[in-house]
């Protein structure tokens, strides 16, 4: 199967310090993946460059079928093409509803114009509404968000991720502050999601990411160590010394 | 869902009818109280002063949909209401002076080139010039003029706009370029060179040409009318553009742009889209204020004049759209008080304050008290009166995390 997202030999440095060093990767359509790495392995810079947010010295990043070469593009731009993110922390707007949060997030032209003539369809509240109770905030819709729990912003920023309906998720620790039921809850939903997106997941919690069961790729340094499957990567004695082992 | 599908926007936003009802009550009274129209109640200075105050009151609006809602604090707003000055003064001046020669060639014919000339010379004589300069070419006509109100004004900003918002200038660095641009402005035309009579600014902006008969007791109250026409259309188009959506984004970039980005939003073309609607509206306030004022210079772009406007807006206060009209009511009124020398001396035995010099002072204070205490400025007493206060948080937290309910809102 043709890949969705295409990173290749990414390299990027921060005051000397090489973040990113010669990195590839890449995931298919509809695939589950999980980058593991210990801090300061370059998880978060690797999203960064994937979303436009940090550019990188040198590399290439191509999306979609026509490969469309993301780094000509700017954050909101790659966002409209299709790619998501959720960040560590919830970052939702705190001064505004749930149902405010959702429908600003719903996919929808995005331009100033538009927007300012843009009302919301019946279709359009229900389906804020649907998207609500998916993650557990039905009865929530008109509260302002900044009231809502840490567990429930979290789930709140899910919600706004699936309602951009981006083909490419990067979802950066979502177990992060979630119950053991929620995050049994949250394996289901980005199993599921994977069956028709890309997704992937950066995590630190061994067993959040042996329940995704999925390929997982490694990074250190910058760099990617192994890539495969949980087993598989547990099993490198090099993935041993760097992370596992200490 | 609760709320229903289908809703009006007046139905969803009661405040701008109350605040309409309020205007044309307000308008209706004036009127009612004028010279011209009824009791001689209320004098045609004092008419003129309250026909201002309703444009000051549009530009704050503008302030608010910028800083309030959007979170960029502008420096430099009043570069737009006195650029809209400027360009409807210049017809008014070339239509006045026009009049002026022709009455005095007493019917004599004149080619058109001597009409211009003297023209120039009636406008230019001032500064020691008497060639009309290149920016004057359109002046001889309203239409003209009354387009360029908008388009040298909507320019501008879209120039400014695009190169400050494209390099991702925030805070308080894009508030200082603001106050760059005005102040570029303003020493701009202090120059004679720059073709607007320099420091001497355009005077005579009362007399509209072709309505002499009417008198300035009438037009004073034509003004009021039209200065408050456009605060209620501006008003309507303020909240139309901060409710539903649109308004949401505002908010969201105002709280955290670069969240916005992720969701696909992009963020400068609004920033460029809200900063040049407000300057189009500070530049119709200002085609509005300056013929009632009677005079325009270059001292009312300086960027003092854009701060006061900010402090208006803080007072009022900021995020909500009345609260920015009362603010530059409230602040403009009291300070026509204070500075007018109708407020009595306040003798303290030692030293008595003169309030001409110290309102100033006065207003400096309260900005910082209203910063400190009463972030949402007078609005914030409105909600006192309607009984709506924000929660006490107080008592201990009934979850672990935080934003939980408390101990007291759980019992209420």
């Amino acid at each position: 199967m043709r890949e969705l997202l295409e990173v290749s030999g990414i390299s990027v440095s921060f005051d000397g310090f090489r973040a990113i060093n010669n990195l590839s990767f890449s995931i298919g359509p509809a695939e589950l993946r999980a980058v593991i790495g210990p801090n300061g392995a370059g998880k978060t810079t690797f999203m960064d460059i994937v979303t436009g947010k940090t550019r990188p010295d040198e590399g290439r990043v191509l999306w979609g079928e026509r490969s469309i070469d993301l780094l000509k593009l700017d954050e909101a731009q790659i966002a409209r093409q299709g790619v998501g993110r959720k960040f560590q922390r919830p970052t939702v707007f705190e001064d505004q509803t749930v149902a405010e949060n959702l429908m600003m997030a719903l996919k929808a032209p995005r331009s100033p114009w538009r927007v300012l003539v843009w009302t919301p369809k019946a279709a359009d509240h229900a389906r804020v509404a649907a998207l609500a109770a998916q993650v557990g905030l039905g009865e929530a819709l008109s509260r302002k968000s900044g009231e809502l729990s840490h567990g429930q912003k979290q789930w709140l920023e899910i919600g706004m991720l699936l309602a951009q309906e981006p083909r490419l998720l990067l979802v950066d620790e979502p177990a992060a502050g979630m119950t053991l039921a929620e995050r049994e809850q949250t394996t289901a939903l980005l199993v599921e999601l994977a069956k028709t997106h890309a997704v992937v997941v950066v995590e630190h919690d061994m067993d959040f990411v042996r329940r995704l069961n999925c390929k997982v790729t490694v990074l250190h340094e910058g760099a990617v160590l192994a890539e495969g499957s949980l087993d598989h990567v547990t099993a490198n004695q090099q993935v041993i010394d760097v992370y596992l082992g200490r | 869902m609760t709320q229903p599908m289908t809703q009006g926007f007046l139905s969803k936003n009661p405040s701008v009818l109350i605040f309409l009802g309020l205007l044309a009550l307000f308008t209706l009274t004036v009127t009612v109280l004028s010279n011209a129209y009824g009791l001689d109640l209320v004098s045609t200075s004092m008419v003129k002063t309250l026909g201002k105050t309703l444009c000051l009151c549009l530009i704050a609006l503008a302030m608010d949909l910028v800083w309030g809602y959007m979170g960029i604090l502008s420096l430099g707003h009043f570069a737009f209401f006195g650029l809209g000055g400027y360009m409807i003064g210049m017809w008014l001046m070339v239509a006045r002076s026009r009049d002026i020669v022709l009455a005095s060639a007493n019917g004599l014919p004149m080619t058109p080139q001597e009409l211009n000339d003297a023209i120039a010379a009636q406008i230019f004589g001032v500064v020691g010039a008497s060639e009309m300069p290149a920016i004057w070419a359109l002046a001889g006509s309203l239409p003209a003029q009354l387009a360029l109100v908008v388009l040298v004004p909507g320019l501008l900003a879209l120039g400014f706009g695009w190169l400050a918002f494209r390099s991702r200038v925030t805070g308080v660095y894009l508030s200082i370029l603001t106050q760059a641009m005005t102040l570029a402005l303003a020493l701009y035309l202090y120059q004679n060179d720059s073709g607007l009579r320099g420091n001497n600014g355009l005077s005579g902006l009362q007399n509209i040409p072709g309505l002499d008969w009417a008198g300035q007791d009438r037009l004073s109250v034509w003004f009021l009318w039209a200065s408050a026409l456009a605060l209620g259309l501006g008003y309507l188009a303020c909240a139309f553009t901060v409710s539903g959506k649109f308004g949401s984004v505002m908010r969201a970039i105002r709280d955290d742009e670069a969240r916005v980005r992720f969701l696909g939003y992009p963020v400068e073309g609004y920033k460029l889209f809200v900063f040049t609607l407000t300057a189009l509206i500070a530049a119709v306030a200002g085609a509005l204020y300056y013929p009632q004022a009677g005079i325009i210079n270059p001292a009312e772009v300086a960027p003092i004049a854009s701060i006061y406007l900010a402090v208006w807006v803080a007072i009022g206060g900021r995020g909500r759209l009345w609260g920015a009209v009362i603010g530059a009511a409230f602040v403009s009124i009291v300070s026509t008080w204070f500075t007018g020398g109708r407020a009595p001396d306040l003798p303290l035995g030692f030293y008595t304050v003169k309030w001409v010099d110290w309102w100033q002072v006065l207003l400096g204070l309260s900005f910082v008290l209203v910063t400190l205490f009463a972030p949402k400025g007078l609005s914030g007493l409105v909600d006192g009166l309607a009984g709506l206060r924000p929660p006490q948080r107080r008592g201990a937290a009934l979850g672990p995390d935080e934003g939980a309910l408390l101990e007291k809102e759980a019992r209420e």
